[in-house]
């Protein structure tokens, strides 16, 4: 907890502001999921694009599904994928970079390699590519993000270890007989954390905008998942019988990718 | 210096020509489902799927080869440059590319320069006047544009601008102008990015020493900025663009989906559905390349406007 | 005052790329339609349906509206005692696009050319081709009286012999049409000019183009815009918004086409006929129908729409949703409710996959309702989306357990061919009866293969509908209604529920 608790002083105004939108809409999502329980898929068909109201506080859709639970399904789902993604790449694309920069040579160049093919292929294209092994397969959409998601960590983080290395203090600690493990953590890590954790806020953005966008070509998951993506599509036709409906969607993701570029901050 | 950029970038695109192809080979034979279906399915149409149709085409196309066998059929001729023929229509895949590629530049070009007519005045002037009203709420706004997804601000121009002011074609092409609000959403996009880049460069170079210099030995703000400015601070603005070209790429696959735009991203989608593993490739491989000549001309275009610098 | 200069430059840019860009209004005497089927080729065993709709192409037998057989480019036919060897004679002063006149010897050309390509024709018992004089004579090797049904399908168009190269593949479609094709891009757009020399009404229109819109909610718009004149498949949930502009009327046809349930029959769950009838009792047909179609009235009782009336059982009352009834059924089955929902029998639970395909929109919605009512009987549905080619791989395989598909009926103007496919031999159908232990019908409708005459086909027809509505080797869920948004300036719009022509001819463009 406590590099984490490290970086907090640091935040800006606007950084706050993107915490803070992030906040409500976990707390949004979890307290859906404890105080409503609404079953997302359950349909009501003689209850069809209800508008708001104090049974259905955000409306229902065209199945007459309740809005409040299938937003709370949906921004559960967004926030987890993104969650898992950024941790496996920010695991991998950390761990790879710093091997890369500490062993060089054919080690640094396969993973230079890889990464540079990778590089050289549209995210989205790749993602689309994996998504339609396995339509609908939550799995194959985590591994697809993940995949295209750690590229960038290795990039940074194995050039700014390649610094540490190179520098007289880590060089001393080396001297003085330290693990390799104590080096990471008393040299290279401090160095790059801003970094890893700039990159994981806008890493859990576009896994979030990977998603959607996969779904809305329908390759992502497939109905009835409520997943904000798909929402859109579905909700489209009744954009004029239902704004409200077609709009909560359109402004989680809004929300969603908002918050976390807020609390990125400034790219580098 | 240019001899070794243009060396490297080839060398990546080798790279990308067989990794691309191998993999979205690898990934369409491990796709489940039987290819001679899919491949009926995609050209009878659903009425005319049977298991007689798929037995047809089993035929025709000598699916019952080996994969590994197929891949090296593949392979060879890929070395002569010959991407196949799609499994769907007949026609050789480079037709049908060279088709696709021709209506997705149009649309790319068409949104760079509309971006780039957006970003750079406005990113200027907001830059020459940091913190006033203009930066404010152009800040605003990029924060607000950043945040959708790019399919979103396709859907409310469309709202806005052909269904509530009927002004332009909601979808296809042909008429004319039916290109103005695909590449007006793609614009839109990459200049709420690239304005604010621009708006930074331009604060860094004012206040730079030889920027303050020149106005000090007394030039108008308008002759240092011309002379002095424009051409410093395009350097990591175009460099910026360059990063910016993925998403690009990634917006065209999301708006050619949207706008019925017959373009490669839409063929790319298409060709995944039917699995015609010959155009899949063809597609793929196309972005791939388009990616990194695009990149190659950033990294000329950074070399010819500061030779100083060695790109990468 | 630099960056105003700036500025204004700007303005003007952008005024510029504006300015050609005035309100998409169509030209004058042009006729656009949108639709959402993509054509590749120009091969009509694959896309003929889009040539045939678009006027370019005509076969020797046309259909009415009402599906009988009437007259097209053999203007009648007759068969020999054995029904053996039928004669087709041709229409005199066809013309095709190119100049050249229709003669036997080009319609013998085009039909050998559809014989070697997957369709309804390859599939025929056809022994030889052969030219008589001015008709064209086709030998078969066993009786089939569905031939000239078939004469009429989009695959087995008669085209100028100019249109094959040397290898005998079609380069050019220079059909006998009253359209001929001026610009062809694939996949989104056909342009199509009128043909002067044509044999039958010379169009009002000039000249007309498909664009292909693969999203529904595009297509909509385009109607709703102005874009487009014609929008077929217009997408159930977008007519409220059609409904409120005053330009665009929405058209609803019936058409001979239909949502069904296909289920492995001989799968253990589902092989006793009350279990189906259980599920089939437990589908809210109208709340499908008003809901999620839009169409009201559109629900089905049995597998063949009315348009087909030999095979429609037209006093069979509605099902109505009965899960009491259903519940009643599974009960005395075995099936017991578990404690999560879904009821148990014998350590299984009632747990079904259903697969469905993206091609039409509206399966996958009604795919969704279904699941969410057969929950409530206790009976579990995965639904996955794939593609069509899913249905008939998974009844080869066995792999299917339910499918969710859209069966045209129509697809050769008569139903018998299908119905053949569907339910002729022990084995079933791809699109059909899967493992369905009845070998009745197969025989009746090998019966009919062979009949001639008019009241033992209807009764026959009749008693083969009646046997698949008890035993229910397909739940039927609604029929189909075609949806069209046609604009005002549009005359004499008519709707071929056969799907084989739009009739682009007859309609004339109001100013």
């Amino acid at each position: 907890m406590k590099p984490f608790l490290a970086w907090i002083p640091g935040l800006s105004r606007s950084q706050w502001l993107g915490a803070a939108i992030l906040m409500a809409l976990i707390l949004f999502a979890l307290l859906e999921g404890w105080l409503h329980q609404g079953d997302s898929t359950r349909q009501n068909l003689s209850n069809y694009l209800a508008a708001p109201s104090a049974q259905e506080w955000f409306g229902t859709d065209h199945f007459g599904r309740s809005m409040l639970a299938r937003m709370g399904d949906a921004l559960r789902l967004s926030l987890m994928l993104s969650l898992f993604c950024v941790a496996t790449a920010a695991l991998l694309g950390t761990g790879l970079g710093v091997c890369a920069a500490w062993m060089g040579g054919i080690t640094e160049r396969l993973l230079n390699f890889l990464a540079n093919t990778l590089l050289a292929l549209p995210g989205l294209v790749l993602v689309l590519l994996l998504a339609a092994i396995a339509p609908g397969s939550f799995l194959v959409l985590y591994l697809a993000i993940s995949l295209v998601l750690w590229i960038e960590y290795y990039r940074v983080v194995r050039a700014q270890t390649q610094v540490v290395i190179r520098s007289p203090q880590l060089e001393a600690s080396r001297q003085l007989g330290f693990g390799r493990w104590y080096l990471f953590r008393r040299h290279i890590w401090p160095a790059i954390r801003p970094s890893v954790l700039t990159l994981a806020a806008f890493g859990a953005g576009n896994a979030i905008l990977a998603l959607a966008s996969i779904g809305f070509v329908y390759v992502g998951l497939q109905p009835p998942v409520a997943e904000l993506g798909l929402m859109v599509v579905e909700l489209l036709p009744y954009y004029n019988d239902a704004p409200w409906a077609l709009a909560q969607p359109i402004l989680a993701i809004f929300l969603l990718i908002l918050g976390f570029n807020l609390l990125a901050g400034k790219a580098k | 210096m240019i001899q070794r950029i243009l060396i490297n970038r080839l060398l990546q695109a080798v790279m990308v020509a067989w990794g691309v192809g191998s993999l979205s080979f690898v990934l369409m034979r491990s796709l489940p489902g039987d290819m001679a279906y899919r491949v009926a399915a995609g050209r009878y149409g659903q009425d005319n799927v049977s298991a007689e149709a798929a037995e047809w085409v089993r035929q025709e196309l000598a699916l019952d080869l080996p994969a590994w066998q197929a891949y090296l059929h593949w392979l060879l001729d890929m070395l002569r440059l010959d991407l196949g023929v799609s499994l769907i229509s007949g026609a050789p895949v480079i037709d049908e590319i060279k088709h696709q590629l021709g209506h997705s530049i149009e649309l790319a070009v068409m949104a760079i320069l509309l971006a780039a007519l957006m970003a750079f005045p406005l990113g200027i002037l907001s830059g020459l006047r940091a913190r006033g009203w203009l930066d404010r709420s152009l800040l605003l706004l990029s924060s607000l544009l950043r945040a959708q997804p790019v399919f979103v601000i396709g859907l409310m121009l469309i709202l806005a601008f052909a269904v509530y002011w009927p002004l332009f074609p909601v979808a296809g092409f042909g008429q004319g102008n039916d290109w103005v609000l695909p590449a007006f959403s793609l614009a839109l996009a990459l200049a709420a990015v690239s304005s604010r880049v621009v708006r930074d460069s331009t604060l860094a170079v004012i206040h730079s020493p030889y920027y303050q210099f020149a106005r000090v030995k007394g030039l108008s703000e308008w002759q240092t900025f011309r002379q002095h400015g424009l051409r410093n601070l395009s350097v990591p603005v175009v460099a910026f663009m360059g990063i910016q070209l993925v998403g690009l790429i990634e917006g065209i696959v999301m708006i050619e989906s949207l706008f019925s735009w017959p373009g490669i991203g839409h063929g790319l989608a298409h060709a995944i559905f039917s699995r015609d593993v010959p155009m899949i490739q063809g597609t793929a491989l196309m972005m791939g390349l388009l990616f990194v000549a695009l990149n190659t001309l950033v990294d000329l275009a950074c070399y010819k406007i500061d030779p100083r610098g060695r790109p990468e | 005052m630099c960056y105003l200069k700036r500025i204004v430059c700007f303005g003007l840019l952008i005024g510029c790329l504006f300015s050609p860009s005035v309100l998409a209004q169509p030209a004058n005497n042009h006729l656009t339609i949108g639709g959402p089927f993509e054509f590749t080729t120009l091969n009509p065993s694959q896309n003929g349906y889009v040539f045939t709709r678009m006027q370019v192409v005509e076969t020797l037998v046309d259909v009415s509206p009402e599906g009988e057989l009437l007259a097209g480019l053999a203007t009648h036919w007759d068969v020999s005692d054995d029904q053996l060897s039928w004669r087709f004679h041709l229409r005199d002063g066809v013309v095709f696009h190119d100049g050249r006149v229709m003669d036997a010897a080009s319609v013998e050309q085009s039909l050998s050319h559809a014989l070697q390509q997957h369709g309804p024709l390859a599939q025929a018992p056809v022994e030889r081709l052969a030219v008589d004089g001015d008709a064209l004579v086709i030998e078969l090797s066993q009786p089939y009286q569905l031939l000239p049904a078939v004469l009429a399908h989009y695959s087995t168009v008669v085209i100028s012999p100019d249109s094959f190269d040397d290898q005998g593949r079609i380069t050019r479609l220079l059909g006998s049409g009253p359209f001929k094709i001026a610009v062809f891009a694939p996949p989104h757009k056909l342009g199509v000019e009128r043909f002067e020399d044509y044999w039958g009404q010379v169009a009002a229109i000039a000249s007309a183009e498909y664009l292909t819109g693969h999203r529904g909610e595009s297509r909509v718009l385009q109607a709703r815009s102005g874009q487009a004149d014609i929008i077929y498949t217009v997408d159930p949930a977008s007519t409220g918004m059609l409904n409120r502009v005053s330009h665009v009327q929405v058209q609803s046809d019936l058409i001979p086409r239909a949502i069904l349930i296909k289920l492995d029959s001989g799968h253990a769950f589902l092989k006793e006929v009350e279990a189906r009838q259980a599920l089939s009792l437990a589908l809210d047909r109208s709340g499908i129908a008003r809901a999620v179609l839009r169409a009201p009235g559109s629900e089905a009782n049995q597998l063949i729409p009315a348009p087909l009336a030999d095979w429609h059982l037209a006093d069979l009352p509605p099902i109505e949703r009965d899960l009491q009834q259903a519940a009643a059924l599974l009960d005395d089955l075995g099936w017991e409710m578990g404690r999560d929902g879904v009821r148990v029998r014998d350590n299984q639970r009632f747990s079904l996959n259903l697969i469905t395909y993206a091609d039409r929109p509206e399966l996958t919605v009604v795919a969704t309702a279904i699941q969410a009512q057969l929950a409530e009987l206790g009976v579990e549905v995965r639904v996955s989306v794939t593609n069509s080619s899913a249905i008939p791989a998974g009844h080869q395989d066995g792999s299917l357990e339910m499918a969710l598909i859209a069966r045209n009926y129509g697809f050769i103007a008569d139903p018998l061919g299908v119905m053949l496919s569907d339910f002729g031999s022990p084995q079933g159908g791809d699109w059909g009866a899967m493992q369905w232990n009845n070998t009745d019908v197969a025989e009746l409708l090998k019966r009919l293969e062979g009949e001639m005459d008019a009241d033992t086909y209807h009764a026959t027809a009749q008693r083969i509908a009646a046997l698949l509505a008890d035993e229910l080797p397909l739940i039927p869920v609604t029929f189909y209604t075609q949806l069209t948004a046609v604009n005002q300036r549009v005359e004499n719009f008519r709707f071929d529920p056969f799907e084989r022509s739009y009739y682009l001819n007859e309609m004339e463009l109001s100013q």
